[in-house]
Protein backbone atom coordinates (compact mmCIF):
# COMPACT_ATOMS: atom_id res chain seq x y z
CA UNK A 1 0.00 0.00 0.00
CA UNK A 2 1.21 3.50 -0.83
CA UNK A 3 2.59 5.76 1.89
CA UNK A 4 -0.02 8.01 3.46
CA UNK A 5 -0.29 10.65 6.16
CA UNK A 6 -3.50 10.57 8.21
CA UNK A 7 -4.80 13.16 10.64
CA UNK A 8 -8.00 14.59 11.99
CA UNK A 9 -9.09 18.22 11.79
CA UNK A 10 -12.35 19.61 13.11
CA UNK A 11 -13.75 16.12 13.52
CA UNK A 12 -12.97 15.08 9.94
CA UNK A 13 -10.46 12.41 8.94
CA UNK A 14 -7.95 13.34 6.23
CA UNK A 15 -5.68 11.04 4.24
CA UNK A 16 -2.82 12.58 2.33
CA UNK A 17 -1.40 10.60 -0.57
CA UNK A 18 0.11 11.18 -4.00
CA UNK A 19 -1.15 9.44 -7.11
CA UNK A 20 0.29 9.85 -10.59
CA UNK A 21 -2.70 11.97 -11.51
CA UNK A 22 -2.20 14.33 -8.56
CA UNK A 23 1.49 14.75 -9.45
CA UNK A 24 0.54 15.41 -13.07
CA UNK A 25 -1.96 18.06 -11.90
CA UNK A 26 0.64 19.67 -9.64
CA UNK A 27 3.26 19.79 -12.41
CA UNK A 28 0.69 21.25 -14.79
CA UNK A 29 0.13 24.00 -12.23
CA UNK A 30 3.87 24.77 -12.14
CA UNK A 31 5.17 22.60 -9.33
CA UNK A 32 8.79 21.53 -9.87
CA UNK A 33 10.13 18.59 -7.84
CA UNK A 34 13.70 19.89 -7.70
CA UNK A 35 12.48 22.99 -5.83
CA UNK A 36 11.89 20.77 -2.79
CA UNK A 37 15.66 20.73 -2.22
CA UNK A 38 16.31 24.34 -3.23
CA UNK A 39 13.39 26.19 -1.68
CA UNK A 40 11.89 23.83 0.88
CA UNK A 41 9.93 26.38 2.90
CA UNK A 42 8.13 27.88 -0.10
CA UNK A 43 7.58 24.50 -1.73
CA UNK A 44 6.16 22.77 1.32
CA UNK A 45 2.72 24.48 1.26
CA UNK A 46 2.30 23.53 -2.42
CA UNK A 47 3.44 19.99 -1.72
CA UNK A 48 1.05 19.79 1.23
CA UNK A 49 -1.84 21.09 -0.87
CA UNK A 50 -1.01 18.62 -3.64
CA UNK A 51 -1.27 15.73 -1.22
CA UNK A 52 -4.97 16.56 -0.80
CA UNK A 53 -5.74 15.99 -4.48
CA UNK A 54 -5.92 12.19 -4.27
CA UNK A 55 -8.60 11.90 -1.56
CA UNK A 56 -9.87 15.42 -0.90
CA UNK A 57 -9.80 17.12 -4.29
CA UNK A 58 -12.59 19.56 -3.49
CA UNK A 59 -11.30 20.89 -0.18
CA UNK A 60 -10.92 24.67 -0.47
CA UNK A 61 -7.46 26.24 -0.54
CA UNK A 62 -8.30 28.38 2.53
CA UNK A 63 -9.00 25.26 4.56
CA UNK A 64 -5.82 23.55 3.33
CA UNK A 65 -3.81 26.64 4.30
CA UNK A 66 -5.49 26.71 7.70
CA UNK A 67 -4.69 23.04 8.33
CA UNK A 68 -1.13 23.61 7.13
CA UNK A 69 -0.64 26.48 9.53
CA UNK A 70 -1.66 24.22 12.39
CA UNK A 71 0.59 21.31 11.40
CA UNK A 72 3.42 20.70 13.85
CA UNK A 73 6.97 19.52 13.11
CA UNK A 74 7.09 20.90 9.58
CA UNK A 75 10.64 19.72 8.92
CA UNK A 76 9.56 16.10 9.33
CA UNK A 77 6.38 16.79 7.41
CA UNK A 78 8.45 18.03 4.46
CA UNK A 79 10.67 14.95 4.43
CA UNK A 80 7.67 12.61 4.64
CA UNK A 81 5.80 14.46 1.90
CA UNK A 82 8.89 14.41 -0.33
CA UNK A 83 9.19 10.66 0.25
CA UNK A 84 5.52 10.20 -0.62
CA UNK A 85 5.88 12.42 -3.71
CA UNK A 86 8.69 10.24 -5.03
CA UNK A 87 6.88 6.96 -4.44
CA UNK A 88 4.77 6.89 -7.65
CA UNK A 89 7.88 7.29 -9.81
CA UNK A 90 10.02 4.91 -7.77
CA UNK A 91 7.37 2.22 -8.16
CA UNK A 92 7.90 2.41 -11.93
CA UNK A 93 11.62 1.79 -11.69
CA UNK A 94 12.78 -1.81 -11.63
CA UNK A 95 15.05 -2.79 -8.77
CA UNK A 96 17.99 -4.85 -10.05
CA UNK A 97 17.86 -8.52 -9.14
CA UNK A 98 19.84 -9.38 -6.03
CA UNK A 99 22.94 -10.78 -7.64
CA UNK A 100 26.69 -10.83 -7.34
CA UNK A 101 28.14 -7.56 -8.61
CA UNK A 102 25.34 -5.26 -7.42
CA UNK A 103 26.72 -2.32 -5.47
CA UNK A 104 25.43 -1.99 -1.92
CA UNK A 105 25.47 1.49 -0.41
CA UNK A 106 24.35 3.32 2.71
CA UNK A 107 24.06 6.96 3.78
CA UNK A 108 25.38 8.41 7.03
CA UNK A 109 22.52 10.90 7.49
CA UNK B 1 27.96 20.36 -6.49
CA UNK B 2 26.19 18.08 -8.84
CA UNK B 3 23.16 20.36 -8.80
CA UNK B 4 23.66 21.14 -12.46
CA UNK B 5 23.01 17.48 -13.22
CA UNK B 6 19.70 17.49 -11.35
CA UNK B 7 18.57 20.78 -12.82
CA UNK B 8 19.46 19.91 -16.38
CA UNK B 9 16.69 21.21 -18.61
CA UNK B 10 16.82 17.94 -20.55
CA UNK B 11 15.72 15.83 -17.58
CA UNK B 12 12.10 14.81 -18.06
CA UNK B 13 9.38 15.78 -15.61
CA UNK B 14 7.61 13.14 -13.54
CA UNK B 15 4.56 13.56 -15.76
CA UNK B 16 6.61 12.80 -18.88
CA UNK B 17 8.01 9.66 -17.26
CA UNK B 18 4.51 8.59 -16.21
CA UNK B 19 3.26 8.98 -19.78
CA UNK B 20 6.31 7.15 -21.14
CA UNK B 21 5.53 4.09 -19.01
CA UNK B 22 1.77 4.29 -19.37
CA UNK B 23 1.39 2.22 -22.62
CA UNK B 24 3.31 -0.70 -21.13
CA UNK B 25 0.98 -0.91 -18.13
CA UNK B 26 -2.05 -0.62 -20.40
CA UNK B 27 -0.65 -3.52 -22.42
CA UNK B 28 -0.43 -5.75 -19.33
CA UNK B 29 -4.00 -5.10 -18.27
CA UNK B 30 -3.96 -2.04 -16.01
CA UNK B 31 -6.80 0.38 -16.52
CA UNK B 32 -6.42 4.14 -16.93
CA UNK B 33 -7.94 4.69 -13.50
CA UNK B 34 -5.71 2.13 -11.78
CA UNK B 35 -2.55 3.65 -13.26
CA UNK B 36 -3.36 7.29 -12.63
CA UNK B 37 -5.64 7.33 -9.59
CA UNK B 38 -5.18 4.12 -7.62
CA UNK B 39 -2.47 3.06 -5.20
CA UNK B 40 0.81 3.98 -6.89
CA UNK B 41 2.40 0.67 -5.86
CA UNK B 42 -0.11 -1.33 -7.90
CA UNK B 43 2.30 -1.20 -10.85
CA UNK B 44 4.75 -3.46 -8.97
CA UNK B 45 2.13 -6.18 -8.61
CA UNK B 46 1.09 -5.85 -12.24
CA UNK B 47 4.74 -6.24 -13.27
CA UNK B 48 5.09 -9.33 -11.06
CA UNK B 49 1.84 -10.77 -12.42
CA UNK B 50 3.08 -10.08 -15.95
CA UNK B 51 6.31 -11.99 -15.22
CA UNK B 52 4.34 -14.94 -13.83
CA UNK B 53 2.06 -14.86 -16.88
CA UNK B 54 5.09 -14.97 -19.19
CA UNK B 55 6.54 -17.95 -17.29
CA UNK B 56 3.19 -19.75 -17.47
CA UNK B 57 2.93 -19.07 -21.20
CA UNK B 58 6.46 -20.37 -21.69
CA UNK B 59 5.57 -23.54 -19.74
CA UNK B 60 2.46 -24.04 -21.87
CA UNK B 61 4.43 -23.65 -25.10
CA UNK B 62 7.02 -26.11 -23.83
CA UNK B 63 4.28 -28.61 -23.01
CA UNK B 64 2.75 -28.11 -26.43
CA UNK B 65 6.16 -28.85 -27.98
CA UNK B 66 6.36 -32.01 -25.90
CA UNK B 67 2.93 -33.19 -27.10
CA UNK B 68 3.90 -32.50 -30.72
CA UNK B 69 7.18 -34.35 -30.22
CA UNK B 70 5.36 -37.34 -28.76
CA UNK B 71 2.80 -37.32 -31.59
CA UNK B 72 5.62 -37.31 -34.16
CA UNK B 73 7.38 -40.18 -32.39
CA UNK B 74 4.12 -42.15 -32.23
CA UNK B 75 3.40 -41.73 -35.90
CA UNK B 76 7.05 -42.20 -36.97
CA UNK B 77 6.80 -45.97 -37.64
CA UNK B 78 4.34 -45.47 -40.50
CA UNK B 79 6.28 -42.55 -41.95
CA UNK B 80 9.23 -44.82 -42.61
CA UNK B 81 9.67 -45.25 -46.37
CA UNK B 82 10.42 -48.95 -46.01
CA UNK B 83 7.95 -49.71 -43.27
CA UNK B 84 6.57 -53.25 -43.34
CA UNK B 85 3.01 -53.64 -44.56
CA UNK B 86 0.55 -53.51 -41.67
CA UNK B 87 2.76 -51.23 -39.56
CA UNK B 88 0.62 -49.16 -37.25
CA UNK B 89 1.36 -45.94 -35.41
CA UNK B 90 1.98 -46.17 -31.67
CA UNK B 91 -1.02 -45.12 -29.60
CA UNK B 92 -1.02 -41.48 -28.45
CA UNK B 93 -1.25 -40.79 -24.70
CA UNK B 94 -4.76 -41.40 -23.43
CA UNK B 95 -4.54 -38.56 -20.93
CA UNK B 96 -2.74 -35.24 -20.73
CA UNK B 97 0.57 -35.27 -18.84
CA UNK B 98 0.12 -34.72 -15.12
CA UNK B 99 1.14 -31.26 -14.02
CA UNK B 100 1.29 -31.85 -10.28
CA UNK B 101 2.76 -34.58 -8.08
CA UNK B 102 -0.72 -35.38 -6.72
CA UNK B 103 -2.07 -35.76 -10.23
CA UNK B 104 0.82 -38.08 -11.13
CA UNK B 105 0.21 -40.26 -8.05
CA UNK B 106 -3.55 -40.38 -8.73
CA UNK B 107 -2.91 -41.37 -12.37
CA UNK B 108 -0.52 -44.14 -11.30
CA UNK B 109 -3.01 -45.47 -8.74
CA UNK B 110 -5.79 -45.46 -11.34
CA UNK B 111 -3.56 -47.37 -13.80
CA UNK B 112 -2.66 -49.94 -11.15
CA UNK B 113 -6.32 -50.36 -10.21
CA UNK B 114 -7.29 -50.88 -13.85
CA UNK B 115 -4.46 -53.43 -14.30
CA UNK B 116 -5.64 -55.34 -11.20
CA UNK B 117 -9.21 -55.38 -12.52
CA UNK B 118 -8.02 -56.80 -15.86
CA UNK B 119 -5.90 -59.48 -14.10
CA UNK B 120 -8.85 -60.42 -11.87
CA UNK B 121 -11.19 -60.71 -14.85
CA UNK B 122 -8.67 -62.90 -16.68
CA UNK B 123 -8.22 -65.14 -13.68
CA UNK B 124 -11.99 -65.53 -13.23
CA UNK B 125 -12.40 -66.35 -16.90
CA UNK B 126 -9.61 -68.93 -16.65
CA UNK B 127 -11.11 -70.43 -13.47
CA UNK B 128 -14.52 -70.68 -15.08
CA UNK B 129 -13.04 -72.52 -18.06
CA UNK B 130 -11.61 -75.25 -15.85
CA UNK B 131 -13.77 -78.36 -15.42
CA UNK B 132 -13.37 -78.83 -11.71
CA UNK B 133 -15.37 -81.59 -9.89
CA UNK B 134 -18.43 -80.19 -8.19
CA UNK B 135 -18.33 -79.95 -4.40
CA UNK B 136 -21.10 -81.83 -2.66
CA UNK B 137 -22.38 -80.35 0.55
CA UNK B 138 -22.67 -83.05 3.17
CA UNK B 139 -24.80 -82.32 6.17
CA UNK B 140 -24.07 -83.62 9.69
CA UNK B 141 -26.79 -86.26 9.40
CA UNK B 142 -25.00 -87.74 6.37
CA UNK B 143 -27.51 -86.63 3.73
Amino acid sequence: MAKQIRFEHDGKEYTLEFTRKSIETMERQGFIASDIADKPMTTLPALFAGAFLAHHRYVKKELVDEIYSKMTNKQDLLSKLAEMYNEPIQALMEEPEDAVGNVKWEASF
Amino acid sequence: MGGELLESSSSPSYTEIFYEHFPFYLSIGMTYDQYWNDDCLLVKYYRKAHELGKQQRNQELWMQGLYIYEALCDVAPILHAFAKPGTRPLPYSEKPYPLTKEEAVANKEAEEKAARAVAKAKFEAWAASLKLPEHKVVNADGH
